[in-house]
């Protein structure tokens, strides 16, 4: 999962780095970025909500939010702008790569401002001043003292921060293993995968006063001030907008907002947090996943049907040059998308895309989603129009029907009917490879339950509840497709 | 009148280096019943093919209705097509269809004749061919013979000049063979023109006007049945009927 999302991303990174770097520069050159943000009224900043307190999931009035102390300064920022905060929930990795190509205006994520990351874009001042500290099982108090107690053990911590890089240096003799989210380490490390986990110290507390088997202990790790400061993000060449945003950094390290407001405000929602983290208490969360599967997986498969049936018409194109373009090119679409991961896809479709026109992320995954299908669907329906019958199509073409026409009346419903088992099976496949969409940040059922993980800190339960959810409707769908293919067989 | 509706005229058809049609002109008259017989393999339906152009010829003219074929752009191929209706060895029925449908269908989508009048003429046609207490069933059960007709039928509802027919009674049990003849005898005998590949004797005795006999790439003899099968002219032909009509 993770060297295939680094992967996806780096991929994804070097396809829209040429167009990324035109923006770029052409910011730089006439820097419009504030005047932009106050004209359309709102300022996108993205987060990855499962890092409390600086940011997690937390049932506000019945409504699941994203709270703690990087909203916070997010909204005094927007607030001094005189614009609206919006914030848009991603993966950590994702999170430099929307900024970057527009889908979010500033990224707040507890993120240290190091000097590779400056590299792409531009940091405010420091707003926050942490450190480090590790998470471990309560029973392991005493085995474990700071960073250099791991030698031959585990130790974990979130796929792209700064911890998991300093891990990395600064201890031999211990793996270091990363994950994605904060909730999958915790997780790691209740089930003795972990035998810590590195984290920020605000992070870590919040962790272990709210999960009785938790303790925490230093780090010990040699940092400079970049590597636990946490900084406002801004789009490479955004000056106006970075000075703007440092005049409300500079408030707030002034008053001392953070310990002040922003903490003690964070650590009460935390608390609320876990008064209720039955499944069933969350039903809502998971029905919306459901919902957002299902119109991911119907769309997918309808668009996908319609492209499949064009893709496979165009693979066989007869007579001319331009049938035999449109061959060739449908052919190589075909191979193009069945030999590259959905993930990229997703990805290339979500932020690729974006930087010509700005799609939402749901859109984005029915996009990226129904052009996959679609390369699939084409070749099942190739496959079933070949095994149809030669003798059908001359019957037709000797009654004077068009090639369309007997295409469209006599070869085609008969392909389906020969094609429907797969087709069914292509629906049920899309209804569990839909969450791949999660990491763009659609709230289908994964997603969902990601967010039930991190607002409940069980790390368990979710999983099965959505795994029984997912088994619920593939089945289903199974049943309803057998009901139509012995339908179909009567005819 | 003496118009041939049919005209070929130096027609060769290649399959890669399988030169299967050598050199035929030949012509067909309106209302005249033609019966080609020959070996297996020798071309037969490759010709047949070749009259509606299923198969574009290698070289040389198809002539429809004063038309060359070989020359038209694919609208007017489609549109001459129509006119010849086709009956396939192996029935070769729409099975997503019911009988009804599979009649209607190209008058409805290739003529813009509508339901009521393409039903109606369904109807009539399937009491033609005695079938009309099956318009509903699915060409799946229906017998060969059964099915047989439904093509027949299904051709006919384009109001189609000519018929080709490739071996329309091969495919059936014996006793079959007789109630699908029988339709096409009362076809001829309406005047429809008709080029029939077969290896019903007995039929191109009966109701053939002129036997076509093709062997080794060539229409070896053209006559009249009479003629043909008392006096073979060729070798190749004594040879055939002697395997024939033992
Ligand atoms: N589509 C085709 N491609 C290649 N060869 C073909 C094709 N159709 C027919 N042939 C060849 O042409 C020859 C004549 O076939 P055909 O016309 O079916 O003969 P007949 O109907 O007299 O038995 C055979 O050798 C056959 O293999
Ligand atoms: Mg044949």
């Amino acid at each position: 999962m993770k060297n295939k999302l680094i992967m996806a991303i780096a991929l994804v990174m070097a396809l829209v780095a040429g167009w990324a770097a035109t923006t770029t520069t052409a910011q730089a050159a006439t820097d419009n970025s504030l005047a932009k943000v106050q004209k359309k009224g709102t300022l996108i900043m993205g987060t990855s909500p499962d890092y409390p307190p600086y940011e997690f999931q937390a049932t506000v009035h019945g409504k699941s939010q994203v709270v703690g102390m990087d909203v916070a300064v997010g909204k005094k920022i927007a607030k001094d702008l005189g614009v609206k905060l919006v914030v848009k929930s991603m993966s950590f990795d994702s999170l430099l790569v929307a900024l970057q190509t527009g889908k979010v205006d500033m990224v707040i994520s507890g993120m240290n401002p190091t000097p590779a990351r400056r590299k792409n874009v531009d940091f405010t001042h420091t707003y926050y001043q942490g450190g480090y500290s590790i998470v471990i099982n309560k029973n392991d108090k005493g085995i474990y003292k700071d960073k250099d107690s791991f030698v031959g053990k585990t130790i974990g911590a979130q796929t792209g921060s700064t911890m998991y890089n300093e891990s990395k240096k600064q201890t031999s003799g211990t793996t270091v293993k990363g994950m994605t989210s904060v909730s999958d380490l915790i997780l790691g490390l209740q089930s003795h995968k972990l035998q810590g986990v590195a984290m920020e110290k605000p992070s870590a507390q919040a962790y272990v006063s709210n999960n009785k088997e938790l303790a925490m202990i230093p780090s010990h790790f040699d940092l400079s001030a970049s590597d636990t400061s946490a900084s406002v993000a801004f789009a490479k060449g955004s000056t106006s907008l970075v000075a703007a945003a440092n005049k409300s950094v500079d408030q707030i390290r002034k008053q001392d907002l953070v310990n002040k407001d922003y903490l003690p405000a964070a650590g009460k929602y935390l608390k609320t947090n876990t008064v209720n983290t039955s499944m069933l208490h969350y039903w809502k969360a998971f029905l919306k996943g459901i919902e957002y599967t299902l119109i991911i997986t119907v769309c997918s498969v309808f668009f996908g049907f319609i492209l499949g049936v064009l893709l496979s018409l165009a693979r066989m194109a007869q007579g001319g040059v331009f049938a035999t373009a449109l061959r060739w090119l449908a052919t190589a679409y075909v191979e193009f998308i069945r030999g590259t991961p959905m993930m990229v896809q997703v990805m290339f479709v979500y932020f690729g895309l974006g930087l010509i026109v700005n799609l939402p992320a749901l859109m984005s995954g029915i996009i990226a989603i129904s052009l996959n299908s679609g390369a699939y669907i084409a070749e099942y329906i190739r496959g079933g129009i070949n095994s149809v019958d030669k003798g059908q199509t001359e019957a037709a073409r000797s009654l004077g029907m068009t090639s369309g026409y007997t295409m469209r009346y006599v070869v085609l419903p008969q392909a389906l009917k020969n094609i429907w088992p797969s087709l069914g099976n292509e629906f049920i496949t899309l209804i569990k490879d839909s969450s791949i969409v999660s990491i763009i940040g659609v709230s289908e059922l994964i997603f969902q339950s990601n967010i039930v993980r991190s607002d409940t800190y069980r790390g368990v339960a979710p999983i099965a509840v959505i795994m029984v959810l997912y088994f619920i409707m593939t089945f289903t769908a199974s049943r309803i497709l057998n009901h139509f293919e012995r339908k179909m067989q009567h005819d | 009148m003496t118009k041939p509706i049919i005209e070929v005229k130096n027609l060769a058809k290649n399959f890669g280096d399988n030169q299967v049609l050598k050199d035929i002109s030949e012509q067909v008259d309106t209302g005249q019943v033609i019966v080609v017989i020959g070996p297996s393999g020798s071309g037969k339906s490759t010709f047949l093919r070749c009259l509606n152009l299923l198969e574009t010829p290698t070289s040389g003219e198809v002539d429809f209705d004063g038309q060359d074929l070989t020359t038209l752009d694919t609208k007017k191929v489609n549109t001459l097509r129509e006119q010849m209706g086709m009956v396939f060895q192996n029935f070769n029925l729409f099975p997503n269809m019911t009988v009804l449908e599979n009649i209607k269908l190209a008058p409805m989508k290739v003529k813009g004749i509508s339901d009521t009048d393409a039903t109606k003429r369904a109807h009539e046609l399937l009491k033609q061919v005695n079938l009309d207490d099956h318009a509903d069933a699915f060409p799946t059960s229906l017998s060969g013979g059964q099915a047989q007709r439904v093509a027949i039928a299904r051709a006919l509802a384009m109001d189609p000049k000519v018929m080709l027919f490739d071996e329309p009674t091969s495919a059936l049990d014996p006793e079959m063979v007789g109630e699908v003849l029988n339709v096409m005898q009362d076809l001829a005998q309406q005047g429809m023109t008709m080029v029939v590949v077969t290896h019903e004797m007995g039929f191109a005795k009966s109701v053939a006007d002129r036997v076509w006999f093709m062997a080794d790439g060539y229409i070896q003899e053209n006559n009249t049945p009479e003629a043909f099968f008392s006096n073979p002219q060729t070798e190749r032909a004594q040879d055939f009927l002697s395997k024939i009509l033992m």
